[in-house]
């Protein structure tokens, strides 16, 4: 019936919509890299967040009201990542089409692979804890094939007209991100097993594929700061698994994960969760080509 | 003789055990029979077992597939390990969607297409998860507020050494596709009421946003923001005097419409029309004295860490005490830094409100405004400053000030400590200096707040 409902509203907002360029807000800048591989040049796609910022905390500027009011279809990451700030964007934005249920909401997660999804009952003792899984998943190129997957759905049901096109842009973006993960494989194959320590739970998705072994994190609950009994415990495991590399998100204070590397003998490495985070990284392909041989270096 | 006699307690041996091989024996004869009965039943294991079998095929062909391809690169030499081969993402497909994201929307069992066999017919498991039975339930938070005082009485604001100043209770969920509701009730030393409650209607056309009920005017910033949301324990003199004690609430319409100007401005204009009772401002002496409220707001973004925010306000309502009407009118101006690559350490926000108050059934004009600067220096503290003016309303040439610093220690988004200084000059003839210590703690869902 959800479904059927959504059709028809599509169905009724595509006649509108036709031979016009869809307009397309996403909250990160990696699902509007991924939309953008959909998509091509017959959307226009603009993300909320930027890359080197913290997506759990992007302040609800009305400033984004003007994106979102005016946007055909909103992509969000979903898993509860946006949840305190774009309900009150939404709220305000006057655009009915991309609320919750309505033809113009995507949440990404839906066909995801999801990790850390709690088993038993949550609160907030637990920390930031994400009740609905972990809200990283973009960072494994099988899950970017599974949102791309979505958004082509989703854009062929909004423009028809453009089913095609935005078919064969999915397939070509399988057949490169393929190639692309076979290359980025065989680059952390000789790695696979190390024990890594990550700043933030931020990494589950991309370890698994690549089998890497997160033995501990800088904060000792999800975004809880450190107390300095847990860097002393954090510390002493690093010293007993022999761990090389504390990977930190750039949003993150480096001055922590130095002091504990330099008594762990370890290496702090600043890895980009998302597109944007620099310059240079300016879609998913040169996400990950930075990232990986950037962990390679340091795991050398 | 005797010997033949059998003893009670053996026969009763043998009957138990004739009635244990009478259960074993005809029990099955029964499901049998059971079973010749039930056609359907049994059919239906039939073809659940098939399906299994088709499955095990499934398993089999995809073990046979991985095999094959583990085998491919097995030339001499040329071994890598089974992990490090790269899964085909060229077959990935989307995973069936699990039902958490959209709560509330279970997913409808396929119904039966006509030429569908009725034997083929799955049986359905709607016997539904015991907390999908909550999913209607609103987000419930409640916020507590305990504020301590220490220092010179106040006489102006009497505050007990430690209270718990209010507890709030919120609630907020839709009411249908069109609406939202929200209510706030207020638990304080003096009992409960409802601070605000309304719908909010999100979907209407011309970009019009609508509220219905009880709420806080949109008169200035600090007017719309709740306790818990300030950066202070108390609120600016300005407000306190001139917007009553509760603030301007009131039971009315709100409506609001974002005004396209172009130029990354966003301007956004609303008109409130209210009953015409505040307690301490507007009180009506006809049945028509309302209370009437235009509000526009300007919002630029300067670069990507700092932006800017205008606001003007005008009210106007009944001072049944005076005699005529009241006027309201305000300016305000917000500053905001946030560097967004260290967004969790950093920010400043300042802010000057200027208030006037006036109306034909008042002599004078008097006014008054408050300033502040709030400056986060790590990831869980901040530091402020407040500086206060505002003018008598029975005698502008007669004015109240203060000072306040505030130092706010924040474990987490959930629960802040703060301490403040604060000294006020009353009519320059009564000074207080007070130390104020605040705990705010929130449990529950509580809804992502507006800039």
């Amino acid at each position: 019936m959800h479904r059927l409902l959504i059709a028809a509203f599509a169905l009724v907002f595509a006649l509108n919509a036709q031979g016009k360029t869809l307009n397309i807000v996403t909250t990160t800048a990696d699902l509007a890299s991924i939309t953008r591989e959909v998509t091509g040049d017959r959307a226009t796609v603009t993300s909320i967040a930027r890359g080197f910022q913290d997506p759990h905390f992007v302040e609800p500027k009305p400033s984004f009201l003007l994106l979102l009011r005016k946007a055909d279809l909103l992509i969000v990451v979903g898993r509860e990542l946006e949840i305190g700030w774009l309900p009150a964007l939404l709220d305000q934005s006057r655009n009915a089409t991309i609320r919750p249920g309505g033809p113009g909401y995507l949440d990404a997660s839906s066909g995801a692979d999801i990790l850390d999804r709690p088993t038993g009952p949550v609160n907030r003792s637990m920390g930031d804890i994400h009740a609905l899984g972990n809200p990283h998943y973009w960072l494994d190129p099988a899950n970017a094939v599974r949102i791309a997957i979505q958004v082509q759905k989703r854009v062929s049901v909004l423009q028809p007209e453009n089913a095609a096109f935005y078919n064969s842009r999915l397939e070509s973006f399988k057949q490169r991100i393929n190639e692309a993960n076979k290359r980025w494989t065989a680059m952390l194959a000789p790695y696979r097993g190390t024990k890594i320590v990550t700043y933030h739970n931020s990494w589950p998705n991309f370890v698994k594929r690549f089998g890497l072994n997160v033995v501990g994190f800088v904060e000792p609950k999800p975004g809880v700061p450190p107390s300095p009994s847990h860097l002393l415990a954090l510390t002493n495991l690093m010293k007993r698994e022999k761990v090389k590399v504390i990977l930190v998100e750039p949003y993150f204070d480096l001055k922590t994960p130095q002091a504990i590397a330099q008594r762990s003998g370890a290496k702090v490495l600043t890895m980009q969760p998302s597109v944007g985070g620099t310059p240079d990284v300016t879609d998913y392909f040169k996400l990950f080509d930075k990232n990986i041989s950037k962990l390679v270096a340091a795991l050398r | 003789m005797h010997s033949f006699q059998r003893d009670p307690a053996d026969h009763r041996v043998s009957l138990t055990l004739f009635a244990v091989m009478f259960f074993f024996v005809v029990s099955p004869l029964y499901a049998d029979q059971a079973g010749s009965q039930s056609n359907v039943s049994q059919q239906e294991q039939i073809r659940k077992l098939e399906k299994q079998l088709d499955e095990l095929e499934a398993t089999a062909v995809n073990i046979r597939r991985t095999l094959e391809a583990l085998k491919e690169p097995n030339e001499p030499g040329m071994q890598p390990a089974p992990e490090t081969i790269a899964e085909d993402l060229t077959r990935v497909e989307a995973l069936e969607p699990s039902p958490t994201p959209t709560p509330g929307l279970a997913a409808a069992a396929p119904s039966p297409t006509p030429d569908q066999p009725t034997d083929a017919i799955d049986i359905v498991d709607n016997s539904a998860v015991p907390s999908v039975s909550k999913v209607f339930n609103p987000d419930i938070s409640v916020i507590g507020n305990f504020i301590g005082k220490a220092g010179e009485a106040n006489p102006f604001e009497e505050r007990s050494p430690a209270a718990l100043d209010e507890v709030e209770v919120a609630l907020e969920a839709f009411v249908d596709p069109y609406a939202k509701a929200k209510f706030f009730l207020s638990i304080t030393q003096e009992g409960a009421e409802v601070e605000e409650g309304f719908i909010n209607f999100i979907t209407l056309p011309w970009e019009l946003n609508a509220r219905v009920g009880k709420m806080k005017a949109t008169f200035g910033k600090v007017n719309t923001l709740h306790p818990h949301s300030l950066p202070w324990v108390d609120v600016p003199l300005v407000v306190s005097e001139y917007l009553g004690d509760e603030g301007l609430i009131d039971a009315g319409v709100s409506v609001s419409r974002l005004i396209p100007i172009g130029g990354n401005f966003l301007l956004e204009g609303t008109a409130e029309i209210f009953a015409g009772d505040v307690e301490g401002v507007f009180e009506r002496q006809q049945p028509n004295d309302l209370f009437y409220l235009g509000h526009l707001k300007l919002f630029r973004d300067i670069t990507d860490n700092s932006n800017i925010e205008l606001g003007g306000s005008l009210a106007r309502g009944t001072a049944a005490e005076a005699g005529g009407a009241r006027e309201l009118s305000g300016a305000d101006i917000t500053y905001r830094w946030k560097p967004l690559e260290r967004s969790i350490y950093r920010s400043f926000i300042s802010r000057t409100e200027v208030f006037v108050h006036g109306g034909d059934a008042f002599e004078e004009e008097a006014g008054g405004f408050y300033s502040s600067a709030d400056y986060q220096f790590a990831r869980r503290w901040l530091a402020g400053l407040r500086l206060d003016h505002v003018q008598h309303l029975d005698d502008p040439s007669v004015s109240d000030r203060g000072a306040s610093l505030t130092l706010t220690f924040r474990p987490s988004e959930f629960s802040s400590l703060r301490t403040g200084f604060r000294r006020t000059s009353y009519a320059g003839d009564v000074d207080v200096n007070e130390l104020l210590f605040q705990v705010l703690f929130s449990i529950g869902a509580h809804g992502a707040h507006t800039f």
